[in-house]
């Protein structure tokens, strides 16, 4: 009887030697990967990426990354620092009528499969974006393409739209060479113009590599060669640029950024991105359509001290939906101040005083109460909920924040049981104010979620559209600006932030704000 | 051979239970399934979505069938073809994006478990022995400790350590061994300690027993009672909860991977939840409960080998 045991003892320690067996196994095989990784030459950068990269097509969502991240594409309409349009591939650009355009491109550019980027390709990669990007078709609004000689394109619009050269600065949009595609019209790997070349994507670890294209049209590229890993957790990425595995990554815990820009040989710098830490209010709700409640809330919200204290100055107290250095930005509107009696003088007007004693205002019997989601998606969002309702209930009000998953924050939307949604929305998808005001604050706008309604901001937003001067169209969107402002459908409470963690041998790196993340330029190296 | 048909079809029936559960709770929760997938895709997570992108996406996914349609026309061509369908979020098969991420996911789950095996059983029979003395007592401290700690900040602490101050193992990475390391150790914390803690109990109970004291007292050294009289019969709780723990460990490897970085199911799985990619949601769900009924169908062979009066019909 014992001995017939033995086997399966035997049996049990071979499975569990298996799985140290599948391990060592795997060593071997991939250890020489790792140990290339060391042995590669100075001039190559490991990137950790804040998400996960789940896939390299860049038209079809992961533009973000092929053409801003990896630098592998370029689009047609650059942008500078205060969000003016710039040449990008294409030269110049003029409205001919108000539903035609006409794109000069460059004449010197290759692809990086040799051939030369000519407008029939252009055609092609917007073609291709419209028909399978519904969300740059949308914002296209393109008729027709015709490709007129080799360097001249005409594209015609099915109605007016003049932030039609401000979306074709959008990633997705960035020009690839049909080559992306094989003969069957599959997916293969992207092919650009920019000053990196797609090398390799590791499906399973999800690593992109890419290399410097010696024949960049733009000069001289610094990296030799680019490792980029998505670390989709920010104490990971602070572990792994602390313990010398990153050379560069973006956004460690923002609690964490002091204390790692103390560290020898790593530099944190903060920046300001086109994105706001914005606040919908439910205007269909009763407490919230009074305009004196709205403004009492936007002045018991204390902005410098959240951007201080919670957001660790990773992001600014906010005035407006845009940064003051966006050239149509109304310059002349400051954030809220915390100003308590301010919010007290216009809660009793507005019938809101505490008459129990429970330190929350009331009217006909009512507290005032609401409910507050967000998202955790994004790190600076759960905390500052928190310190937003402790301070509305200084100024009397009771909020119940509560962290939920995106599809349920999307079904309560959609049912009206909420009041307050604390969000990151991006300010300069396309860098154009038309965009945004549009969508937020028209009456039927597609973000506008508070159900904000007024006839005034509708018809200046409808008669700046067909203003192509760029100084009297900014003018109407500034009056838009300050009319909002006064009436806080939604409260502003800070401009997003984005912290740059590099270390200190990763040289001329410059943030562009454009960005809708961070982007890599041509000129960043890493210095022996 | 009998019972083990029978084992089969019930594992298979469960499976089969498994996915229409799953199909159908993920189109219970909350938030449309075309919008999520386009949030996660094409628009960013804050952008609204259009009713032509959501015409879109439903028609390219036939997200507007009928929810038995759907789910039969998944099941059909899982039986037909053997496809389990394509990711909506990495545009690839499923069974592909499987094949890449599980080899992750088993190596690093069954390292913990050997892990959690070996030391738990080898401390448990220690601790046992030493019942009572200050090396027993610090132990069970010890596993109170690996008992309650939540696993990402065991994970977290450990790379502090190992990584940071010690400069022993990298942080990230994924292929060689060291990299497994600290991944593998704060995954199976949990499990060893759970293990060693039923270890002892068992190891206690039986050292108590009759029999034991008959092979004390024909003079037997101590660790030959232990591997030929008292381990085989404390070993049987013992196996029932290293099974059972599986199914903690593979439910861990969706935290340890995320912070690892690990190319694993379980992140795969959870980013596929929240982007409603239902295919990819299947085919996790699907292989996670295969391991699950494999382990436990192996620790149930191991029952009759343990105790000869286990006999199964």
């Amino acid at each position: 009887m014992k001995k017939k045991n033995y086997p399966l003892l035997i049996l049990l320690v071979t499975l569990l030697s298996y799985a140290m067996l599948v391990t060592s196994g795997c060593s071997s095989t991939k250890g020489n990967e790792t140990g290339e990784v060391v042995s590669e030459p100075n001039n190559t950068l490991v990137l950790g990426e804040m998400w996960d990269i789940e896939s390299i097509n860049p038209i079809n969502g992961d533009g973000t990354l092929i053409c801003e991240k990896a630098a592998i594409t370029e689009t047609l309409v650059g942008a500078s620092e205060d969000f003016s349009l710039n040449p990008g591939l294409a030269t110049s650009w003029k409205q001919l009528d108000e539903n035609t355009w006409e794109f000069k491109l460059k004449n010197n550019v290759t692809f990086h499969d040799g051939s030369k980027m000519t407008a029939k390709d252009v055609k092609f990669t917007l073609e291709k974006v419209i028909s399978e990007n519904s969300k740059v078709a949308s914002m296209l609004k393109v008729d027709s393409i015709e490709v007129v000689d080799n360097y001249t394109l005409k594209i015609k619009t099915k109605e007016i739209n003049p932030i039609l050269p401000g979306v074709l600065h959008y990633p997705d949009t960035a020009i690839i060479s049909p080559s992306t595609y094989n003969e069957k019209g599959e997916f293969v790997k992207p092919v650009g113009t920019g000053p990196y070349k797609f090398e390799s994507f590791d499906d399973q670890t999800r690593t992109l590599t890419v290399v410097k294209n010696e024949n960049w049209w733009g000069g001289k590229v610094g990296l030799d060669k680019m490792i980029i890993k998505g670390i989709p957790d920010p104490n990971t990425r602070a572990m792994a640029i602390e313990n010398g595995e990153v050379d560069f990554t973006v956004d460690v815990p923002y609690s964490e950024t002091d204390r790692i820009d103390a560290l020898d040989g790593i530099n944190v710098e903060k920046f300001k991105t086109p994105r706001v830490y914005k606040l919908d209010l439910n205007l269909k709700h009763e407490p919230l359509e009074d305009v004196r409640v709205r403004q009492a809330m936007s002045y018991a919200i204390n902005r410098s001290e959240i951007a201080e204290n919670v957001l660790y100055n990773v992001g600014e107290a906010a005035a407006g939906p845009f940064l003051p250095t966006m050239v149509w930005a109304n310059k002349s509107l400051k954030p809220y101040n915390q100003n308590l009696e301010k919010a007290n003088e216009l809660l009793t007007a507005a019938g809101w005083v505490d008459t129990d004693g429970d330190g929350i205002r009331d009217k006909d019997g009512k507290p005032l109460k609401l409910n507050f989601m967000t998202y955790s998606a994004r790190p600076g969002l759960p905390p500052m909920a928190e310190a937003m309702a402790a301070q509305l209930k200084e100024a009397g009000i009771d909020v119940e924040t509560e962290v939920m998953e995106m599809g349920s924050i999307d079904d309560r939307k959609e049912k009206g049981n909420w009041d307050l949604y604390l969000a990151a929305y991006n300010i300069a998808m396309v860098p154009d104010p038309e965009y945004i005001l549009t969508n937020w604050y028209t009456t039927n706008g597609t973000d506008n979620t508070p159900g904000y309604s007024n006839p005034k901001v509708d018809s200046l937003i409808t008669e700046a559209r067909k203003i192509t001067d760029l100084k009297e169209r900014y003018k109407k969107f500034n009056d838009v600006e300050a009319i909002v402002y006064d009436e806080q459908p939604m409260i502003i409470v800070a401009y997003y932030g984005c912290a740059i963690v590099k270390k200190d041998s990763v040289k001329g790196y410059v943030f562009d704000p454009t960005a809708h993340d961070y982007r890599i330029n041509a000129d960043m190296y890493l210095e022996k | 051979m009998k019972y083990f048909i029978k084992r089969t079809g019930f594992m298979a029936l469960t499976l089969f239970a498994v996915c229409a559960l799953t199909f159908f709770l993920m189109n219970v929760i909350p938030g449309g399934t075309a919008e999520l997938i386009l949030k996660h895709t094409f628009v960013g997570l804050e952008e609204s979505v259009t009713e032509e992108q959501l015409s879109q996406i439903s028609s390219r996914y036939n997200l507007d069938d009928p929810l038995y349609l759907q789910f039969f026309r998944w099941i059909r061509e899982a039986f037909v073809t053997g496809d389990i369908g394509t990711s909506y979020v990495f545009k690839k098969p499923v069974l592909y994006l499987l094949a890449l991420r599980l080899p992750a996911t088993i190596q690093l789950a069954g390292t913990s478990m050997a892990l959690a095996a070996v030391a738990g059983v080898s401390l448990g029979i220690y601790s046992a022995l030493q019942e009572n003395r200050t090396s027993d007592h610090i132990l069970r401290i010890i596993t109170l400790f690996g008992v309650s700690m939540p696993g990402f900040w065991v994970a977290l602490i450990l790379i502090l350590i190992f990584s940071l101050k010690l400069k022993l193992v990298p942080v990230l990475g994924y292929g060689s061994l060291e990299n497994l390391l600290l991944p593998a150790a704060a995954l199976s914390l949990h499990s060893a300690a759970a293990v060693m803690r039923v270890t002892r109990t068992s190891m206690l109970e039986t050292l108590g027993q009759e029999y034991i004291r008959f092979a004390k007292a024909k003079g037997l050294p101590i660790w030959r009672i232990i591997s030929r009289h008292a381990f085989k019969n404390a070993m049987l709780p013992v196996v029932t909860v290293i099974g059972f723990q599986m199914g903690s460990l593979l439910g861990g490897t969706v935290v340890i991977e995320k912070i690892f970085a690990w190319p694993g199911i379980g992140s795969l799985l959870v980013d596929s939840i929240s982007a409603r990619d239902l295919p990819v949601v299947q085919g996790c769900v699907l292989a996670i409960v295969t391991m699950f009924l494999l382990v436990n169908f192996l620790v149930d062979i191991l029952y009759t080998r343990l105790d000869p009066r286990i006999r199964y019909g």
